[in-house]
């Protein structure tokens, strides 16, 4: 009589390993437990038919910290500013405001390339002093064209502007659709309702992803501890903005939520001697942002071709 | 025999880390700060409007305390018929306009009454409200100054928290030589460099 042929096959692996009833037994059913277990951590994706997006997703499986949390996580920061130093800052977790959308335009016919907005970032943003953190990069480009190839951010020249030349200062565009935000492996960056990008530097790993998908070259690494002298401090400070970071994470200009959510005008824009820089909400047809877009020549968004579309405007006069 | 080996390199390790044998790296070289008084959000003039505001002495306004009322101060040219601005008003530099064509004070100023400004146009201006005058030749510029495209604004850009303050023409242009001066710029990034390497400059990096 010919033997039986085990139609299972993990039957069949037993049999072939030699293996006993018993044994095969106690497989199965180490086996099936840990099938079961598998469906049971699967559960949540099979619930997820009625969860329509992302946040949603987040807001039901992750725990979003309470206003009693934030608070707590706001002094603590106040008391790390302090002991390092010993200046008492205002920290503040400002939200987007309803019907806020921030757009930022720059007159290329009025800027002289003077770099004021420059340090008035760096004084607002605490950001590091040495090695110094720059958020703006002013290039000095030559008549005739739009090749940022060409420009030259070195310039030291005795006086600006100079003949022959414009100057276009780069920062964060705040993209609508932001490549930085798309690549950081951990969530720690994201796009605000008021169309700000912003960092959790608590969250950030430094990575660098979002400084290599970045196609303006606005994202900044933390090197080394960054050190900034106490009399430069800025009190006024915000968790997702200018708060002292640490080393190894990443900063970039976040259009100074600490005072652009109050209502006021971001430093860059104060500081600027000419008035080149143009800032406010674009959902508000009468704010000079929304009148420049409209009326004036607005040349282009820069490298709009690789479709990440800025919320950072470059315009003429003429 | 092994173990014993093991244990004398790794501690020849840590009396190599611990005397600092290889050096910490060179302090970075000092970057100079800058100047928080060129870091002033404040503009570059003071406009008749900022002095009325801020309680100024205004003598220097005062026109008829040296001219006459009724009698118009005679304008004089050299061989050029380029005006000959006199001592009293050498702080005057003529350069508004190009070929010198703006070569006459009464375009603006009013020759009947010193202390007010006319534009083309027959109206008479306060000294504040010169912006007004400037609006009355260069009309477009000035429809972009009242709709916020050219020129300063600051304070607020929520004007429901606080105010705006939009700045005059003269808070920035001299009125009478108006380009814009140029400026040394402040300095550009310092890049993280190895200690000896000098800063990158334009003639290093130009291409």
């Amino acid at each position: 009589m010919p033997p039986t042929v085990p139609t299972d096959p993990l039957a069949a692996a037993a049999a072939d390993a030699g293996m006993s009833r018993r044994s095969f037994l106690r497989t199965s059913a180490v086996l099936a437990t840990g099938l079961a277990a598998v469906a049971a951590s699967l559960k949540p994706l099979f619930e997820m038919e009625d969860i329509t997006s992302a946040e949603q997703f987040m807001q039901k499986y992750y725990k979003e910290l309470t206003p009693e949390d934030m608070k707590k996580v706001l002094a603590r920061v106040e008391r790390e500013v302090e002991k390092q130093y010993g200046i008492r800052p205002h920290v503040r977790d400002l939200k987007p405001m309803d019907g806020v959308e921030f757009a930022y335009a720059l007159n290329l016919s009025r800027c002289i390339g003077c770099r004021k907005c420059v340090h008035a970032c760096v004084a607002e943003n605490n950001q590091s002093r040495n090695p110094e953190i720059q958020y703006i990069r002013v290039l000095k480009m030559p008549h005739g064209t739009f090749d940022v190839e060409k420009g030259d951010h070195y310039y030291a020249t005795e006086k600006v502007p100079e003949k022959g030349f414009f100057y276009m200062p780069i920062q964060c565009q705040q993209c609508h659709n932001p490549p930085c935000v798309k690549v950081c492996p951990v969530h720690a960056t994201w796009q605000e309702t008021d169309g700000i990008t912003v960092i959790d530097y608590d969250w950030c790993i430094g990575c660098r992803y979002c400084e290599a998908a970045c196609p303006y070259w606005a994202r900044r690494f933390n090197f080394t501890k960054p050190s900034i002298p106490a009399d430069r401090i800025n009190p006024n400070m915000s968790y997702l903005g200018n708060r002292p970071r640490r080393q190894g994470v990443m900063e970039k200009c976040h259009f100074c939520v600490q005072r652009t959510r109050d209502g006021r005008y971001p430093a860059c824009l104060e500081v600027c001697p000419t008035g080149s820089r143009k800032f406010g909400n674009i959902l508000d047809p009468e704010s000079e942002i929304s009148q420049i877009l409209r009326t004036k020549r607005v040349f282009m968004q820069l490298k709009e071709d690789v479709g990440t579309n800025p919320r950072f405007f470059y315009y003429f006069d003429v | 025999m092994v173990l014993g080996l093991l244990t004398l390199a790794f501690a020849g390790l840590a009396a190599a880390f611990l005397t600092d044998s290889w050096g910490y790296p060179a302090p970075r070289p000092q970057i100079p700060l800058v100047d928080k008084a060129l870091l002033d959000p404040a503009t570059v003039r003071r406009s008749y409007r900022d002095l009325i505001k801020a309680k100024e002495d205004l003598s220097d306004f005062d026109c008829y305390g040296c001219h006459e009322k009724g009698h118009p101060p005679p304008l004089r040219y050299d061989e050029n018929h380029k005006l000959i601005v006199p001592t009293e008003h050498s702080d005057v530099v003529m350069g508004h306009g190009t070929h010198g064509r703006n070569n006459n004070c009464f375009n603006c100023h009013n020759e009947n009454n010193l202390t007010t400004l006319q534009p083309r146009d027959g109206r008479e201006l306060r000294l504040e409200d010169s912006t007004e005058l400037c609006g009355s030749c260069h009309g477009p510029t000035y429809r972009d100054w009242d709709s916020g495209a050219h020129g300063r604004i600051n304070g607020y850009w929520n004007t429901k928290l606080g105010p705006a303050v939009k700045k005059d023409c003269v808070n920035c242009h001299n009125p009478h030589s108006p380009r814009f001066p140029g400026r040394k710029p402040l300095p550009g990034p310092h890049p993280l460099r190895a200690p000896g390497v000098s800063e990158p400059t334009a003639e290093t990096t130009s291409h």
